[in-house]
């Protein structure tokens, strides 16, 4: 797929996820205890985990967002990327297949743990996880390969 | 120029994003403890039930105080007295005792139907005050007097955070309902709309 390695639709992809995940911590990063809430609501992580997490996740997934569209620390940006999405889509895939009903907390926060959703809306947050993450690693990969190749970036 | 590894730019990068994490918590006023052990959320922790309480028989020596559960055994690292849960049958024998009963939802789900004569504190709101208004609000209850939280039940936690801040300002005897309002009406106790 030579388009994928076009350096103008690498700066199209750079921008949308680096926008995306920007734009889905925004509503998290001054909110850690709704946040926190969403978490827990996956029933997967050790309990005593997830504050910390909370209060750290929506600034990594700022600051890699904001890195990527600037275009500081490329590989690296789009490496926590890939990792952050990857670990969203195990949350998301083992609440689907338990039937769980829950807050995604992927774009934004219900204000209470009243709001929650399963089945089919849980799927189309697994689809999206994993375009977001193919576009992550179409990015990663330009970039190695770009260094190897010694043109500049 | 050699440009830093990988796995260099991801140590900084999340180096970076702990750091400005940190220090927007500590001025955030929505800020939490990030040591928080979350132990009160465990689902795993068994329900106390009508036959786990040492039932007053001689109920006339103590004004007819609901039955309520031990508490020196459970107090927090904080000082206060945690809540417990409780299943259904002792939920409904607080009920018939006259226990104070909190719903800790919003208020367009009080108003379509709650636990008969329970009033509405929505925990959001409720959290948001200082402690001297908290203590306003409550202030023509009993600190001994028993309490209960409920919510939708199910997946809903705001009775835990709601049970908690009560008990956080002084009432020794906040419980939580967990199976909340949906099994209560369901085993069809008194509601009212």
């Amino acid at each position: 797929m030579k388009f994928l390695e076009n350096k103008f639709i690498i700066v199209i992809l750079r921008l949308v996820i680096g926008g995306l995940f920007i734009y889905a911590s925004w509503g998290k990063l001054m909110n850690p205890e709704d946040f926190g809430r969403a978490i827990r609501g996956y029933d997967i992580l050790p309990l005593g985990s997830i504050s910390f997490l909370s209060v750290l996740l929506p600034f990594v997934e700022f600051i890699s967002g904001l890195f990527l569209i600037l275009g500081i620390f490329k590989r690296g940006s789009s490496f926590i990327i890939i990792a952050m999405l990857l670990a969203f889509l195990i949350g998301l895939t083992q609440a689907y297949a338990r039937g769980l009903s829950i807050d995604c907390g992927c774009f934004s926060l219900s204000a209470s743990s009243e709001n929650t959703q399963g089945g089919y809306y849980l799927l189309v947050r697994i689809i999206q996880d994993v375009l977001m993450m193919v576009a992550a690693i179409v990015i990663y990969n330009f970039e190695r390969k770009n260094l190897n190749n010694i043109i500049s970036n | 120029m050699n440009k830093p590894k990988t796995i260099t730019q991801v140590a900084i990068i999340l180096g970076f994003a702990l750091i400005i994490a940190l220090i927007v918590n500590s001025v955030n006023p929505k800020g939490i403890s990030i040591l928080d052990d979350g132990e009160r959320y465990d689902k795993d922790v068994k329900e106390k039930s009508l036959k786990d309480v040492t039932p007053n028989v001689n109920d006339t020596t103590n004004n007819n105080k609901p039955k309520t559960l031990d508490k020196p055994a459970n107090i927090s690292k904080e000082g206060f007295v945690k809540p417990q849960f409780i299943a259904l049958d002792l939920a409904k024998s607080f009920f018939g005792q006259g226990a104070l009963f909190i719903d800790a939802r919003l208020k367009v789900q009080y108003d379509s139907g709650h636990v008969k004569g329970s009033i509405n504190l929505p925990y959001q709101e409720f959290a948001a005050k200082s402690k001297e208004e908290k203590l306003e609000i409550l202030k023509k209850y009993n600190k001994e007097g028993t309490i209960v939280c409920y919510c939708s039940g199910g997946e809903c936690e705001v009775s835990i955070d709601l049970a908690y801040e009560i008990a956080k300002i002084g009432f020794n005897y906040v419980n939580i309902y967990r199976g909340g309002y949906k099994e209560w009406e369901n085993g069809g106790n008194p509601v009212e709309k």
